[in-house]
């Protein structure tokens, strides 16, 4: 061991605040160091992140020896990345990946059923781990992964434009009635101003805000039919067409809401709390910028996906699970949370970091955008992951029928049965 | 290499007509032909057909087995709207890209060719997109195509002009995408169309001055057009490969959306296989792909062996 | 619309001149557009880069952090060495098979040639990512993944190269070919000593197109490379991309210039050869 990961281990430390310095890896314990490899994607966010939760792992577990594979720019090369290994023994033991994906590993045996592991764990809570929390990596029965860093859908809106609007910025509209009014009145403002956007495109995750917002699910749950098709899927379609139609809502592909949104020209942005650090960056102090919670739609039954990435077991050779086993629990642990919240901004997993207010009340308070989202906490479920073969190409089918609302091309009404006759093709049926 | 032994037998038959096609002259030609056949069979051959194959399977990425289906995938296919709008797309972008970015790439060798002033500086100009990389450039194409912030747009307002939504919009979007195909490919035809216009002898121009056509433009029709035939087949053969083969534009800025708007093959391909995982499906499109360019081909060699031929 | 010789109006006066520059000029400011904006960025702190006006130029100077911010957390360095390693290997086994390939085909009656001629024009069709999943595998069998051979191997074959050098070499005389076989040489030594330096402007002209598209290659890379440091330059582009974050533009852009600049360089200086070099291809059909 040379002085450099020394070094680091102990900035690392540093952050955790008062660990010991003791740690510093006796040479006994490496008699029977068991080597594991952990893969994770997206550099781009969670570098810093996972570095600190490996030295602090490394610190307080000398006999395991974990190396990152190299990341992969995205969720979905992260996905490719397994899935080849899969076929050719070339897997890492750990494996970070998107939330919505960790039941189609297990699905297809590449993912380890942590439910056994858990088990001998006994309480639960004690860790942390409470049944919400554990619930984002439980699909089809099966616990096929732990979250890790969770996100949910926020709102973002430019204090400027609220003043400017004759609005009252710390009255932000609370139903999307009240939003809807308020980007009328800030598109009125002209210039080229667009008063709201909610982020429809990419996956199913913002349709499923609306959808759960309204108390509804995708499934049944039995899983051999849709359930979007009922009420609640109709009022979520509606309410992005009056986005459209009241609220002004203009059409943006990809990142335009962002750019647009940097540059003081939207006024609203519904998308995930993940964004937050880059946001406030692009922002600046061009404008004051803030955050706050989802509107309400249902009091009781509403609630909000939950995006972000869980760890899963790939490792086949039972040392090797006992070892990576261990990373994980660490990970999300409340330490590993702890550090991975400061390196992010992503909602903490486990929830003795988030009731015990010694972990992350600074970090809150010296980073209030950050809030909004751990806030709705208590509102968070599954993103919820299509079984079978289909299960990925299920959520295009969904984001190209919400275009044709959005290009005011078709009604809620033939939306809605369109995407449930295309998804009902899609998903397995009973036999 | 040890050839002597090879080719000596031959060789004073040889002398009177280039390597006729006998036998020993069929073994040279194999034997020189032959790395590049193992590599060829080793690297692409037998690796695209094993994925072909899978075009009659069930086959998903990351399992472990599949079933054999038939031709069950190929009949989804028929019933499948981003497939079917794959085709239509890519046709489009075909038919836009290359006769745009030929003719932009002819004017501009002309052009460059007329003078010597600039001719280094251009020339590096208008190939620059050809080395650059397609994720950076897609970003600054997606800034300046912007429909509020965009610098397109803010010039079209000046002038009063309506401002389009260039990739958001279903009409719009395959005409953008069109312009940053042709803005990607317009350098490489230009180089192409800058070496022919080199190899054409002065003399001609000489000649056809003598002969009455004293204005550029008679000239141009006269001895650079016809000249410039068996350059502008070369430069139709490679645009027409390259803009079929559109897929990074379409990846980073549009996906394929809105509602399969901007959906074309080798994106459906991709995004079949890698993205939803079924793999079999997309060895079918994959076929669908290479039949689709297969009777381009066809039927563009049929058209150009025509035109040469007067020309 | 002047279609003068090069020779005549090399000394035609400026004023005369000034419609064709121009008319080029506008022309380069509608490419050179997007570039502008590129540069601009990689200057610029995150917070000006998108803003309501459409100014280049940053009020606050952040080149430092931007270009910092790419050696601080890419090796990039190494991925541009390992760019130079990898390219010019592709490079070197993709001449030495395709030009004994090409000139069979060209200057060789031989039986099966259309036949190979076919397979070449077929291979042209083929899109990167059809063989790259068995690749992998196959690879992966021999352990030879993580690797330069892994980087390497797959592209050693390039059917446009054949496509091209056979494009070049009809245009080049039979007498030379008979002329040399008079004086007693094979047919192989014909290739290498005869047909090669011939063939330089047209190796060059090649050169250029085979090594952007490994330079910049962003597909198998990824798939080849999960371990250790062989990435290649594009891959210093993509540790800045993220789609769920948001970009940051700044890094971003300042990493693009860094990979795309030895490119730019390198044409810069094989220019003129360059252009020679499709000359000839473009002589003959």
């Amino acid at each position: 061991m040379s002085i450099e990961p020394k070094f680091s281990r102990r900035t690392a430390l540093g952050v955790v605040g008062g660990a010991s310095a003791t740690v510093f890896m006796p040479a006994i314990a490496r008699a029977n160091t068991a080597e594991i490899s952990v893969h994770y994607s997206m550099p781009a966010i969670f570098k810093e992140a996972q570095e600190a939760v490996l030295a602090a792992f490394t610190a307080k577990n000398p006999d395991v020896k974990a190396t990152y594979v190299n990341p992969t720019p995205t969720y979905e090369d992260g996905a490719q990345l397994i899935l080849r290994g899969a076929t050719t023994n070339q897997l890492p033991d750990v494996s970070f990946q998107g939330l919505n994906r960790l039941r189609l590993y297990a699905e297809r045996g590449i993912a380890l059923d942590l439910g056994p592991l858990l088990k001998e764990e006994g309480d639960l809570e004690k860790l942390g781990y409470t049944k919400p929390i554990l619930g984002l990596g439980f699909h089809g029965g099966v616990q096929c992964g732990m979250a890790f860093a969770t996100s949910n859908p926020i709102s973002y809106y430019n204090v400027d434009l609220f003043k400017k609007a004759g609005l009252d910025p710390d009255k932000f509209p609370t139903t999307w009635d009240g939003v809807i009014e308020a980007s009328k009145k800030i598109k009125a403002l002209g210039d080229g101003i667009e008063g709201m956007f909610f982020r429809w495109p990419g996956d199913d995750w913002m349709f499923s805000a609306l959808l759960y917002g309204h108390g509804g699910r995708m499934l049944t749950a039995d899983e051999k039919d849709v359930a979007f098709n009922g009420a609640e899927g109709l009022a979520a379609l509606k309410l992005l067409d009056r986005m459209v139609k009241d609220g002004g809502m203009p059409n943006y592909a990809g990142t335009a809401d962002l750019q647009a949104f940097a540059a003081g020209k939207l006024g609203m942005m519904f998308r995930t709390t993940a964004q937050v650090r880059s946001i406030s960056q692009s922002v600046g102090t061009n404008f004051v910028l803030n955050t706050t919670l989802m509107p309400v739609i249902d009091n009781d039954k509403g609630r909000l996906p939950t995006g972000g990435a869980g760890a899963m077991i790939t490792a086949k050779d039972p040392a090797k699970i006992k070892a990576a086993w261990k990373f994980i629990k660490f990970a999300t642990s409340a330490e590993g949370t702890t550090l991975m919240v400061k390196n992010t901004g992503y909602v903490p997993t486990n929830n003795l970091a988030i009731i015990d207010p010694s972990h992350l009340a600074d970090f809150y308070k010296a980073n209030p955008l950050f809030q909004a989202a751990t806030r709705q906490v208590p509102l968070m479920i599954p993103w919820y992951a299509f079984p079978g073969q289909n299960s990925v190409r299920v959520t295009q089918v969904m984001v190209d029928n919400l275009a044709r609302i959005a290009e005011q091309k078709a009604t809620p009404e033939v939306v809605l049965a369109d995407m449930t006759t295309e998804v009902r093709k899609l998903i397995p049926r009973a036999g | 290499m040890a050839d002597a032994a090879l080719t000596d037998p031959s060789a004073r038959a040889k002398q009177r007509a280039p390597a006729r096609a006998d036998t020993s002259g069929t073994v040279v030609a194999w034997l020189l032909s032959a790395p590049a056949i193992i590599a060829y069979v080793l690297m692409l051959l037998a690796p695209a057909l094993a994925m072909l194959m899978l075009a009659f399977t069930d086959f998903e990425f990351g399992a472990r087995t599949f079933r054999w289906v038939g031709f069950a995938n190929f009949a989804e296919m028929l019933g499948d709207r981003g497939a079917m709008a794959a085709v239509r797309n890519t046709a489009v972008y075909v038919l836009f890209v290359t006769p745009i970015s030929i003719a932009l790439g002819l004017l501009l060798a002309v052009l460059i060719d007329a003078g010597a002033r600039g001719r280094t500086v251009f020339r590096a100009i208008f190939f620059l997109p050809v080395v650059s990389l397609t994720v950076a450039m897609a970003v600054a194409w997606q800034y300046i195509l912007h429909p509020n912030i965009g610098p397109l747009n803010a010039a079209l307002r000046m002038f009063g002009a309506p401002t389009p939504n260039w990739l958001a919009s279903s009409e719009m979007v395959m005409i953008s995408l069109g312009f940053i195909g042709v803005w990607e490919n317009l350098g490489f035809n230009m180089v192409l169309f800058l070496a022919g216009l080199t190899a054409i002898p002065r003399d001609l121009y000489a000649a056809a001055e003598v002969d009455g056509a004293p204005g550029a433009w008679s000239r141009f029709w006269l001895v650079t057009w016809p000249m410039l035939g068996p350059t502008t087949l070369f430069v139709v053969t490679i645009t027409t490969i390259r803009s079929i083969r559109v897929f990074d534009t379409v990846a980073i800025l549009t996906q394929g959306g809105p509602n399969k708007a901007s959906e074309v093959l080798l994106h459906t391909m991709y995004v079949e296989g890698f993205q939803f995982f079924r793999m079999g499906y997309s060895a079918a499109i994959t076929m669908l792909f290479l039949a689709v360019v297969l009777v381009l081909m066809l039927i563009q060699t049929r058209l150009i062996e025509r035109r040469v031929h007067y020309g | 619309m002047s279609t003068h010789p090069t020779t005549e109006s090399a000394d035609r006066g400026l004023l005369a001149d000034l419609p064709r520059l121009l008319l080029l000029s506008v022309f380069a400011l509608l490419i050179l557009a997007p570039y502008i904006w590129m540069i601009a960025v990689s200057v610029k702190p995150q917070s000006e880069v998108f803003t309501s006006s459409l100014s280049l130029i940053p009020k606050q100077f952040a080149a430092a952090e931007n270009y910092g911010k790419v050696f601080a957390q890419v090796p990039i360095g190494l991925y541009l060495l390992n760019g130079l390693i990898v390219c010019l290997g592709i490079l070197a086994f993709q001449i030495a098979f395709a030009v004994p390939a090409a000139y069979a085909l060209a200057k060789l009656e031989f039986r099966g040639r259309d036949t190979l001629f076919a397979f070449v024009m077929l291979g042209l069709l083929v899109p990167v990512q059809v063989p790259a999943l068995p690749l992998y595998m196959a690879f992966a069998n021999v352990g030879l993944l993580n690797s330069y051979t892994a980087l390497i191997a797959p592209f050693t074959i390039s059917v446009f190269a054949i496509f091209l050098f056979r494009q070049f070499f009809k245009a080049i005389p039979d007498e030379l070919i008979h002329a040399a076989r008079l004086d007693g040489m094979g047919e192989s030594s014909i290739v290498w000593r005869v047909i090669v330096p011939n063939a330089l402007p047209a190796a060059t002209a090649f050169a250029i197109f085979s090594v952007v598209a490994h330079w910049n290659d962003l597909y198998w890379p990824l798939i080849a490379v999960n371990k250790g440091d062989y990435y290649t330059p594009a891959m210093g582009v993509l540790a800045f991309r993220s789609q769920e974050a948001g970009e940051d533009y700044g890094a971003l852009m300042a990493a693009s210039m860094l990979v795309t600049a030895p490119l730019v360089v390198a044409f810069l200086i094989a220019q003129r050869r360059f252009i020679e070099g499709i000359t000839m291809t473009g002589l003959k059909g």
